[in-house]
C-alpha cells in the first residue's frame, strides 16, 4: 500500500519554489510518493497544485528546490525523466482534427513507440478507457466526458511509472466523471503510483493513500485520511443551510463556546465545533439571534473538508 | 529529428483534414490566376487592326504608300489592308466597324509633290480605336515624309542642271533617289525579352501571394496548440524543445513547396504556363518558400493570440503582394515602387521566372533572386525561429 517515507519512492520534490512578481505560487512544498501509492494534492483553485504539477513535469522552471523521479532528476530537457512520468492536464490536450486512435499512436510516437508495440498498446487504452467502439472517430465528434477520457488515455499509453493527473474531472457530467474515478482507482490497484490533485475532498477521499493539502502555495499537512482527521480530534463538522445575514450569524457562532471555526459560504455557515449535539440548541438560538434563518442542519462526521477549513479557516470552495 | 517529423506529420494531416490548406494553397491561387488570365487583356495576344486606303490620285506616286508601308504592315501581320473607291466608302466602312480608320489620299496628290506644292493625305478613324488611327497616321506621316525628301533631293539636281529636266529625266531621277540606299541603316537588336508570359505571370504571383498564407500555418499552429491546451502536453514529453519548432517549420515547408509545385503543374497543364527549367523553377520555390516562412514566422511570434497573428499576416501579405508587383505589372508602376519592390521576396521570386523566361537562360542568371530570398529566410527566419524556441520552452 503506501511508504511514508522518501527512501525508494517514485517522485521526491523537495522544497519547489515558484514566485510570479511578488506572489509565491508555490513556497516550499516537498513530498514524495512510493511506486504503487495514490497521492493527492487536495487544494482550493489558485492553491498552487497546477504550479506544482507544472515543476514536476518539466513544463515550468522552478525558483527553487528539486524533483526527482524514480530516481532521475527532473530539469528541461532531461528526456529519461519526462518518459517516466505520464501527464494528463487539466485542459483537454487533444486533436479535434484527429480520431481518437490518430491522437494516441501521434503521442505514443513522441513518447518512442511504434509499430506493432503501439498498435497493441492502443488497443489496450482504448479498452481501459472504453472508447474503443469510437476509436475511428474525429474526437470533435466526442461528448465532454469521452474527450476526458482520452486525455487521460493518452497520459496512459507509453505505460509511465508516475501518471500526474491535474484535476481531470473538472467540468464532467457525473456519469463520465464517476467512470474517470473508476479508471483511477483501477490504475492505482495495478499499481502505478499517481499524483492527483483536485479541489472535491469527496475525490481525494475515495482514491488518495495519502492526501496533501495544499493552500497559499503551501504544504499545509500531509497523510492518511485519517491521520488528517485526527488532526482534529473529536470535533464535528456542522452544515447550516441558511438565509440572512449570514456574516452576523458566523461573527456570532464564533464567539459561541465550542465554536472553532466558522465560516460562511454560499447558502449557509460552515462550522467545526467541540461535542455538537451538546451545544447544537443554543448555537440555533444564538444564529438566529444574529439576524439568519436556518431551513437546515447537517452534522458531519469529520471529513478533509473539516480539516482543510480547520487548517485554513476557510472552506475549500473559497 | 524523429520528433519533428512525426510532429510535422499530424500537422499536415490536421491541415488536410480541415480543408483551409488546401483552399488557401492551391484552390485559391489556381482560381484567381484563372480568372485573371481570362479577364485581364495579355501581352501575349497580338495586335492587330484593319486599315483601308481610299487612292484618288492613282498615280504611281500614291500607289508608293499602298505597295511601302501599308504592305509592310500587312505583312508583319498587324493589319489586314483594302482598298476602297471614296472617302464616302471609308467612313461607311469604319461606321459598319469593318475597318478602325483609313488613309485617304487626293486627286492630284503627285502632281502637287511634283511642283512643290501643299499636299495632304487625310487619315479618318474610330474615335474607339485610337491606337489604329494612330498608326496610319505614323505610316502616313513617314510615306509624305520620304516623298517629301525624295522632292528635295530631285530638286537640288534640277538646280545644277544648265536646263530645266524633261518629264523623263525627273521619273529617273525620282527612280534613282528612291533607289539610292540610306547612309543610315535603323538595325531591330531584336533584344532577347526576358519576360514572362501572361499564361505564367498570374499563376506565379499568385502562387507567391497565396504562399505567405501556407507557409504560416506551421508557427501559427504553435499558437494554436496553447490555446487548445496540447503544448504543455509537447512540452512534457521526452522530446527536446527545438523538435516541436522543427516539425513546425517542417511542416510549413512541405506545405508550402507542394502547393507551389501543384499551381506550377496544374498552370502547365490547364493555362499553358510556360515556367521555363525545372531545376531553376524548383530552386526559386524552395528560396521563396523559406522567405515565406521566415517572414511570417517572425510576424507570428510577435502576436500574443492565433487571431492576432492571422491578422498580421494578412496585412503584410498583401502589402508585400501589391508591393512586390502580385497583382499589376510593376513596369507600369512608378520609378519609386519598382525600386521598393525589391524589398518584397515576391518581386525577386517573379524576376526569377523573368530571367527563366529568356530562351537562353541559364541557372546562374537565378543566382541573385534565389541569394536574396535566402538572405530574406535567414534573417526573418533565424529571429522567428529563436522567438518560437521561445513559445515552447519552460518558464
Amino acid at each position: 500500500m503506501t511508504e511514508s517515507t522518501a527512501a525508494g519512492a517514485m517522485l521526491v520534490c523537495d522544497d519547489l519554489r515558484k514566485r510570479y512578481g511578488d506572489r509565491a505560487a508555490v513556497d516550499g512544498v516537498g513530498f514524495h510518493i512510493a511506486p504503487s501509492e495514490t497521492y493527492g494534492l487536495l487544494g482550493p483553485n489558485g492553491a498552487g497544485k497546477t504550479t506544482t504539477i507544472s515543476m514536476i513535469c518539466g513544463l515550468l522552471e522552478r525558483d527553487g528546490g528539486s524533483v526527482t523521479v524514480d530516481g532521475r532528476a527532473v530539469d528541461i530537457g532531461t528526456a529519461a525523466a519526462k518518459n517516466a512520468i505520464g501527464y494528463v492536464p487539466q485542459e483537454l490536450a487533444i486533436y479535434p482534427e484527429l480520431t481518437a486512435t490518430e491522437n494516441l499512436r501521434f503521442f505514443g510516437q513522441l513518447y518512442g513507440m511504434n509499430g506493432a508495440d503501439l498498435k497493441r498498446r492502443i488497443g489496450e487504452v482504448l479498452e481501459i478507457i472504453g472508447l474503443d467502439d469510437r476509436a475511428g472517430e474525429r474526437t470533435d465528434q466526442f461528448s465532454g466526458g469521452m474527450k476526458r477520457r482520452l486525455n487521460i488515455g493518452i497520459g496512459l499509453l507509453h505505460q509511465p511509472k508516475l501518471l500526474v493527473l491535474d484535476e481531470p474531472t473538472v467540468g464532467v457530467d457525473p456519469q463520465s466523471r464517476n467512470a474517470i474515478l473508476s479508471s483511477v482507482e483501477e490504475l492505482g490497484r495495478k499499481g502505478m503510483a499517481i499524483l492527483y490533485t483536485t479541489h472535491y475532498m469527496e475525490e481525494a477521499e475515495r482514491l488518495c493513500d495519502r492526501v496533501g493539502i495544499i493552500d497559499e502555495g503551501k504544504i499545509r499537512a500531509e497523510g492518511t485520511r485519517r491521520e488528517l482527521v485526527g488532526m482534529i480530534g473529536e470535533r464535528d463538522r456542522i452544515e447550516l443551510s441558511a438565509t440572512g445575514n449570514l456574516a452576523a450569524a458566523a461573527d456570532a457562532a464564533r464567539a459561541f463556546d465550542g465554536v472553532e471555526e466558522a465560516t460562511v459560504h454560499e447558502g449557509g455557515l460552515g462550522l467545526i465545533v467541540v461535542e455538537a449535539h451538546r451545544i447544537l440548541p443554543r448555537l440555533l438560538e444564538a444564529v438566529g439571534e444574529a439576524g439568519a434563518s436556518v431551513t437546515s442542519v447537517e452534522i458531519v462526521e469529520p471529513d478533509l473538508e473539516a480539516v482543510f477549513l480547520h487548517l485554513t479557516g476557510r472552506a475549500l470552495r473559497d | 529529428m524523429r520528433a519533428a517529423l512525426v510532429i510535422a506529420g499530424k500537422d499536415l494531416r490536421e491541415r488536410i483534414r480541415d480543408r483551409s490548406a488546401l483552399i488557401l494553397a492551391i484552390v485559391a491561387p489556381l482560381g484567381l490566376a484563372t480568372i485573371f488570365s481570362l479577364l485581364l487583356p495579355s501581352g501575349d495576344v497580338a495586335f492587330r487592326t484593319e486599315l483601308a486606303l481610299v487612292d484618288l490620285d492613282d498615280s504611281s506616286t500614291s500607289a508608293a504608300f499602298l505597295s511601302g508601308p501599308l504592305a509592310a504592315i500587312e505583312e508583319a501581320g498587324i493589319a489586314g489592308v483594302v482598298v476602297l473607291d471614296d472617302e464616302a466608302a471609308a467612313r461607311e466602312a469604319i461606321e459598319a466597324d469593318d475597318v478602325e480608320a483609313a488613309a485617304i489620299i487626293p486627286a492630284g496628290f503627285a502632281e502637287a509633290v511634283r511642283a512643290g506644292e501643299p499636299a495632304e493625305v487625310t487619315v479618318i478613324g474610330d474615335t474607339s480605336a485610337g491606337l489604329a488611327t494612330e498608326i496610319l497616321r505614323s505610316l502616313a506621316e513617314g510615306y509624305v515624309a520620304e516623298l517629301e525628301a525624295i522632292r528635295l533631293s530631285v530638286a537640288t539636281v534640277s538646280a545644277a542642271l544648265p536646263a530645266p529636266p524633261t518629264e523623263a529625266e525627273i521619273e529617273a531621277l525620282v527612280a534613282g533617289a528612291i533607289d539610292t540606299p540610306s547612309p543610315i541603316t535603323l538595325v531591330d537588336a531584336d533584344s532577347e525579352l526576358r519576360r514572362m508570359a501572361a499564361s505564367t505571370f498570374f499563376p506565379a504571383s499568385m502562387a507567391i501571394f497565396f504562399l505567405f498564407f501556407t507557409a504560416q500555418f506551421g508557427i501559427l499552429s504553435l499558437l494554436a496548440e496553447r490555446r487548445q491546451g496540447t503544448l504543455p502536453r509537447l512540452v512534457a514529453a521526452p522530446i527536446p524543445p527545438w523538435a516541436i519548432v522543427a516539425g513546425k517549420a517542417i511542416g510549413s515547408f512541405i506545405l508550402g513547396v507542394v502547393s507551389m509545385t501543384v499551381i506550377v503543374v496544374a498552370s502547365t497543364l490547364l493555362l499553358g504556363a510556360e515556367w521555363g527549367n525545372p531545376i531553376g523553377v524548383a530552386l526559386l520555390i524552395v528560396a521563396a518558400v523559406l522567405a515565406a516562412m521566415g517572414i511570417t514566422a517572425l510576424i507570428t511570434t510577435l502576436a500574443r493570440t492565433e487571431e492576432q497573428a492571422g491578422g498580421w499576416n494578412a496585412i503584410v501579405a498583401v502589402t508585400l503582394g501589391i508591393l512586390g508587383g502580385a497583382f499589376f505589372d510593376l513596369s507600369q508602376a512608378p520609378e519609386v515602387l519598382s525600386r521598393l519592390s525589391f524589398l518584397t521576396p515576391h518581386a525577386w521570386f517573379l524576376q526569377g521566372l523573368d530571367e527563366l523566361a529568356a530562351p537562353s537562360a541559364t541557372l546562374g542568371d537565378l543566382a541573385l533572386p534565389i541569394a536574396v530570398l535566402l538572405v530574406i529566410a535567414v534573417i526573418t527566419g533565424g529571429i522567428g525561429l529563436a522567438r518560437a524556441r521561445g513559445l515552447v520552452a519552460a518558464r
